[in-house]
């Protein structure tokens, strides 16, 4: 049973670094723009499957996990300045409407490029197969994720907490107008972070690929877990975003060994214990 | 146009529509109808979004959806089924008046999805990804043309209830804290209690529109209760325009008319509807309301002109 917690406690650190991923994403964008992208799932999605596509025709996981995520930049750089942009004027439901909308066009093109029918990827060669821990023996490919997701978000918080850019989009979260009048172009800091969240959200998307495999769907089942991170987190809290994505993570995989149907469930009751025990989330000052 | 003149607009609409269109394509615009208004106490009258109206249109569906299977009569699925929506929004709701703007947007989104993944996991109960199928119809209205009369009299007496509620004092003190909450607080009003005041009648309002779709086909679709739905619901209110009463009621049958004529050619036809929230946010912010008001001043002005 032990052994059995052991691993599942190690799967749930995969799947935390994951949605820890796809949640910071989610986060700068709402905390930046002051936006809900619900376009971030279908983003997720994009990521899988132009790293699917990416893989296939290079016979290069790795080339796949590089390139991939940066196609998805590229459309978030045209959602951002074609479309959000020109909405900053109108009522916030219908900048909400045209992320909803965005999102019903890119699921559908998904669909429409690589088909309504799934696919899996197979982890690369020197990633593939199981090694011995001792307690458990444990997928290789899991074990790099756990530690590649883990540089890439250290990376990405020394980013946000030690250099210029970091200390922009940190104050473009505090106070945007301030931002705008100490002269910085703030169009420019917008297309930023809408493409830094389009990048994680492909990120994750690509390495979650050899786990979960493809599914037309991915995009939307992800897209909720991750305004669930938002308000365990608390608004605009990167740090928050990454503790809570590996919380509910943990949850999950964990729920999974006692009540298998329930570790969907178990999040949304995470979310309502923060409610009312911390209503401004757990890292949240507001 | 005068809010009397405009009801009898929409009589006119409840009675020729079955004349003019399939019953039931009319029969789904009134029931989207009911849906789209009582949202729209929410967004045009007290300034919430909530993205998870969709909860309660399943729910509502689903429990009346049971009872009736369950051999219940007309009479006690209904009332019961709005009646378990009406107490469940005050217990989400509660959680959601919490936090306003982006939060409050993000929760109800959230709590939409526990209750999809609630009926997609518990297949003994709701059929889980099948629906629920199966769902009689009293004998009294199996008749399409006697269930067209029974949706049309829900339809028509939802309108009137909702149209009460929000010329009552009440409905002037959520448009007070849509203005400015801050001030309606220090004038002394219990914001959140109003919220969730707003909040909990029109989620009733749209269980009590669940419940009647489940009789419609005789089942209860998975998506009915998916997140997806709740933005088409949305896209309903906003499309017909929520700075007027009677306006979200052209969102529903517009919404119905096109996806009923773009599924019938394109399996993708949601890239269709996407396109068209597009269209409706770069062009027609205010809705077809706005849009008739525009075309009715210059008809006006250019009779004016000599």
């Amino acid at each position: 049973m032990s052994f059995l917690i052991l691993s599942q406690i190690l799967n749930g650190f995969a799947t935390g670094m994951l949605y820890a991923l796809v949640g910071v994403g989610l986060t700068l964008v709402l905390g930046v723009l002051n936006l809900p992208n619900f376009a971030h799932g279908t983003l997720f999605a994009f990521g899988a499957y132009f790293t699917y596509t990416v893989a296939n025709l290079t016979d290069s996981f790795y080339l796949g996990v590089l390139i991939g995520p940066l196609l998805v930049v590229l459309i978030g750089f045209v959602i951002e300045s074609q479309g959000v942009r020109r909405l900053y004027a109108a009522h916030h439901d219908y900048q909400l409407l045209f992320l909803f909308a965005v999102a019903l066009i890119l699921q559908e093109t998904v669909i429409l490029i690589w088909g309504p029918v799934g696919f899996s990827l197979l982890p690369p060669k020197f990633l593939a197969g199981a090694v011995d821990l001792g307690f458990t023996v444990y997928p290789k490919y899991r074990l790099a994720l756990i530690l590649f997701t883990a540089t890439i978000v250290v990376a990405l918080y020394l980013m946000l907490t030690r250099t210029n850019v970091g200390a922009i989009l940190r104050a473009g979260i505090e106070n945007r107008e301030m931002v705008k009048v100490l002269g910085i172009d703030i169009n420019k800091v917008f297309l930023f972070t809408f493409g830094l969240g389009a990048y994680l959200a492909g990120l994750a998307g690509g390495l979650a690929t050899p786990i979960w495999g493809l599914t037309p769907t991915m995009g939307f089942d992800i897209l909720p877990i991750s305004f669930v991170i938002v308000v365990v987190a608390g608004l605009g809290s990167i740090l928050g975003a990454i503790a809570a994505g590996i919380l509910i993570g943990l949850a999950q995989s964990l729920t999974t060994i006692w009540w298998p149907e329930a570790a969907n469930v178990v999040i949304y009751l995470i979310m309502g214990l923060t409610i009312i025990l911390r209503p401004q989330g757990l890292f949240g000052s507001r | 146009m005068r809010d009397r003149n405009i009801f009898l607009i929409v009589l006119a609409f409840v009675v020729i529509g079955p004349f003019v269109q399939p019953k039931v394509i009319i029969t789904e615009m009134l029931i989207f109808g009911i849906v789209a208004v009582a949202n729209n106490i929410m967004i045009g009258y007290t300034g919430m979004l909530s993205f998870g109206q969709a909860m309660f249109f399943g729910i509502g569906a689903y429990v009346a959806g049971l009872l009736l299977k369950a051999g219940m009569p007309l009479i006690v699925a209904l009332p019961v089924g709005t009646l378990f929506v009406l107490v469940l929004s005050i217990a989400v709701g509660y959680f959601c008046v919490q936090r306003t703007g982006l939060y409050f947007i993000c929760i109800t989104f959230a709590f939409n999805q526990m209750f999809y993944f609630i009926a997609y996991s518990w297949t003994g109960l709701t059929g889980g990804e099948d629906g629920l199928p199966g769902i009689p119809r009293p004998s009294l209205l199996l008749d399409p043309v006697a269930f067209y009369v029974f949706v049309a009299v829900v339809f028509l007496a939802c309108l009137v209830a909702m149209k009460r509620i929000v010329d009552s004092p009440l409905g002037l003190i959520c448009q007070t804290i849509r203005e400015n909450p801050s001030r309606a607080a220090a004038v002394g009003y219990n914001v959140k209690l109003y919220k969730l005041t707003a909040f909990t009648i029109a989620s009733t309002f749209t269980g009590l529109a669940g419940t009647v779709y489940a009789m419609l086909y005789g089942i209860v679709p998975i998506d009915q209760i998916h997140w997806l739905k709740s933005g088409d619901f949305i896209f309903m209110t906003l499309l017909g325009g929520t700075g007027n009463f009677f306006g979200p009621i052209l969102g529903a049958v517009g919404y119905i008319w096109m996806s009923e004529t773009f599924s019938l050619y394109w399996a993708r036809w949601p890239l269709i509807m996407g396109i068209v929230f597009v269209v409706v946010v770069v062009y027609l912010r205010g809705g077809i309301v706005e849009l008739i008001g525009k075309v009715y001043g210059s008809i006006q002005r250019a009779r004016e002109a000599p």
